[in-house]
């Protein structure tokens, strides 16, 4: 591998350090690097440009660490799958690096190193990068998972030394593309070669995803008895159990925080605790969120939201005030921010006796919610708020309205279910989210019901009114889409209802880029959108 | 999190690194033998600073691996770097024609590292001639690392698995780090790692992974 032509960003806090190992890259032949000094400074150069390989140390002062920084930039889509990604940590941190469960480096190297180690450790990851190249790139394009199975399996014929990782990925696709019966297979067929971790942890996500609970959650506890460490298996253990057994589920997310502490997990403690009313833990854990990053890239309202109201539970108003006017320093000032702040608010103030002040506040909330579309974490905050000021009609139509427009989301449920629980209507609550998310399922039944049996005009107006009243609704918009396009392969070109459909297309993206659907519709709206087809 | 104990072996690993880092540079300047060995030294306490903190924390119950998928040519070889330049004039021959069939095995190569080195450098100092390094397929699943050298073999003791002999030879550190490291690595079928030791023209040392 020549690195010559090859560019890097090497991330360091330390100035002598980075100056060492821009000797040490040039060293070994890589002598176009930039650097970072931190984290803002790293997200600037990556939108900025793009970039063949990465090298991060892991520890990134304020707080914050390599690992949050390649999560954040995996998540946001700032990392193309084509850059590799090299952390660099010491002895005392590599078990963070190595057991980092959904967003693990390409590879890691322990300090100290010399440049040829560091040479040949970059010819590898980006050696592998290149032989799955034609993966990646199916991989980042939207509606691309079919070609990417395909593109697996052109690979796997390959017999490249990479089939291992090959079937990983295959296994991620299937799974994403509910085959969970092919991906259980693919798992099982590793495990009967080789025994490793990610496959067992797959063997259960695929068993539970085919409803077989109790198999997966004894799958997993046997997976952690063998390997201790590995983080994905904590985390779909507190998955499972989270329906069923929260208290259970705060103790497995507690051991994975022994083995790498994290600022989701610590936000996944705290949510847990509180729900299992176990206040002072949630405060602990909210608090060590907030204060732990310095950055400020790694914070959500969310967990200010959590520090507050674990403080109100306890109290403790003074404290629980400081923490909501505290997010106003920490966050832009979004219309978000300002309802979630009310919201909250309002809250502490009705836990603490003062009626009025309470009622102010949750006004506050509403009024905004009136004049902009709130995400459903702040929404299902007002409906809380509403609530414990009384308002259980208000709250009721909150949770509905976003419960139909997320009806697949199951943690959006299970948040509106708590809420619910908190006020005392468990069953009343589970009652009116079973029934929106039936109604939803039946809507959407019905309507490619009508559309099989040739009634499709009368589909497309059904799918659209809903389409266009729920928009974060993925499973709604994909279905308009459909639709819209079966109707014009039947019917012949329509560029009127090609466009609309593209425009439903859209929609659903951005509310599930993932959703197991999408990629089908997208590929027959390319089929019909292309100049062969006419 | 570790205790103070653990945190003093790394403050003291961490000093070591530092060492080592200035005896190379001295190294540039100067090419005397006397800071090779130096340089050997420190990298060999390092070594045992490592094996140290990982008993520690067996003894506390927190010695957790982290078992991984590796590509067994590419870990074969950083093995042969680390080791290189061979501390003594004795040949090693190795046979890693299985890593290629094999392909990827799942192991915590940070700690199997230290167990194959340091059986490496043991068979080096005991070795008349030759050391030989060899990976294969085990039958029944798992994989096997061996290490032979044609010297005087174990001692009696250390083939009887007497732990408190063993402390007492030079290599005894070694060989407990290295029952622990196979021990702790197991498969949810209950299947588990171990070492076997031998005598047969030399001391032959194994470690099977499963």
């Amino acid at each position: 591998m020549d690195l010559r032509e090859k560019s890097g960003l090497l991330i360091d806090d330390i100035p002598e350090m980075r100056s060492t190992i821009r000797i040490q890259l040039a060293d070994a032949g890589l002598e176009k690097c930039d650097v970072a000094r931190n984290i803002k400074e790293a997200i600037d150069k990556l939108a900025a440009r793009r970039y063949d390989l990465i090298l991060c140390d892991y520890n990134l002062g304020q707080g914050t660490d390599g690992q949050q920084f390649l999560e954040l930039v995996r998540r946001k889509k700032l990392l193309p799958l084509t850059t590799a990604f090299l952390m660099i940590t010491g002895e005392s941190s590599y078990e963070q690096v190595s057991t980092a469960a959904e967003y693990a480096p390409d590879d890691y190297l322990l300090k100290p190193f010399t440049s040829e180690t560091l040479r040949t450790r970059m010819g590898r990851i980006l050696d592998k990068k290149e032989a799955l190249k034609p993966l990646y790139r199916h991989l980042s394009q939207p509606g691309g998972r079919h070609q990417a199975l395909a593109a697996c399996d052109d690979l796997l014929a390959a017999r490249t030394r990479y089939s291992l990782d090959i079937l990983r990925i295959k296994g991620e696709l299937l799974m994403a593309m509910k085959r969970t019966d092919e991906a259980l297979a693919l798992y099982e067929g590793v495990l009967e070669l080789r025994a490793t971790p990610w496959a067992e942890v797959g063997k259960a996500r695929a068993l539970a995803a085919d409803g077989d609970d109790e198999a997966a959650r004894h799958h997993l506890e046997r997976a952690l008895e063998a390997y201790p460490n590995y983080l994905a298996a904590y985390d779909s253990l507190a998955q499972l159990l989270e329906k069923t057994d929260r208290p259970a589920a705060q103790q497995v997310v507690e051991r994975a925080l022994k083995v790498a502490p994290s600022t989701q997990r610590q936000r996944h403690i705290g949510g847990l605790a509180f729900d299992n009313k176990d206040f002072g833990r949630a405060e602990e854990a909210f608090r060590r969120t907030v204060e732990k990053d310095r950055s400020g890239f790694f914070k959500e309202h969310g967990d200010y939201a959590g520090l507050a109201k674990s403080y109100a539970e306890q109290g403790k108003t003074r404290e629980a005030l400081a923490a909501v006017k505290n997010m106003s320093s920490h966050f832009q000032h979004t219309p978000e921010l300002a309802a979630r702040q009310a919201a909250v608010e309002s809250q502490v103030h009705a836990k603490a006796g003062n009626a009025e002040a309470a009622r102010i506040a949750m006004d506050k909330a509403l009024a905004v919610m009136k004049e902009v579309e709130l995400d459903p974490a702040t929404s299902l905050e007002i409906a809380q708020a509403c609530f414990v000021g009384g308002r259980s009609e208000a709250a009721t139509d909150i949770i509905r309205g976003v419960a139909e427009d997320h009806h697949e989301d199951d943690s959006v449920f299970a948040r509106a279910q708590a809420i619910f629980a908190e006020a005392g209507l468990n069953d009343e609550g589970s009652a009116l989210l079973d029934e929106t998310r039936r109604r939803l399922i039946k809507l959407n039944n019905d309507a490619v019901s009508l559309a099989k049996a040739g009634a499709l005009d009368q589909a497309i107006v059904m799918l659209r009114e809903a389409a266009d009243r729920l928009r974060h609704n993925a499973q709604i918009a994909i279905n308009a889409a459909l639709a819209l396009l079966m109707h014009i392969q039947e019917n012949g070109m329509d560029v009127a209802k090609l466009a609309l459909a593209r425009h439903y297309l859209r929609q659903a993206e951005e509310a599930d880029p993932n959703h197991a659907k999408l990629d089908e519709v997208e590929a027959f709206y390319r089929r019909l959108a292309s100049p062969d087809s006419q | 999190m570790d205790s103070l104990v653990a945190v003093a072996i790394h403050d003291a690993k961490n000093a070591l690194n530092a060492l080592n880092v200035w005896l190379a540079e001295a190294r540039r300047d100067c090419q005397a033998p006397a800071l090779e060995r130096a340089q050997e030294v420190a990298g060999n306490v390092s070594a045992q600073l490592v094996q140290l903190l990982t008993l520690y924390r067996a003894g506390e119950g927190s010695l957790r691996l982290a078992v991984e998928d590796r590509q067994l040519d590419d870990f074969l070889a950083d093995v042969m770097a680390e080791l290189a330049p061979p501390p003594t004039a004795i040949a090693i021959a190795t046979d890693f024609a299985a890593a290629a069939d094999i392909g990827v095995w799942a192991f915590d190569a940070y700690q199997v590292k230290f167990v194959l080195l340091d059986a490496l450098r043991n068979a080096l100092r005991h070795a008349s001639s030759r050391v030989h390094f060899t990976l294969a397929a085990e039958s029944g699943g798992g994989i096997r690392f061996s290490v032979a050298d044609d010297g005087p073999g174990f001692p009696d003791t250390v083939l009887g698995g007497d732990t408190s002999a063993m402390a007492k030879t030079s290599s005894g550190l070694g060989l407990t780090f290295a029952r622990l490291i196979a021990a702790h690595h197991a498969t949810p079928s209950g299947r588990h790692g171990r070492i076997e030791l031998a005598n047969d023209g030399g001391a032959r040392f194994a470690l099977i992974l499963p």
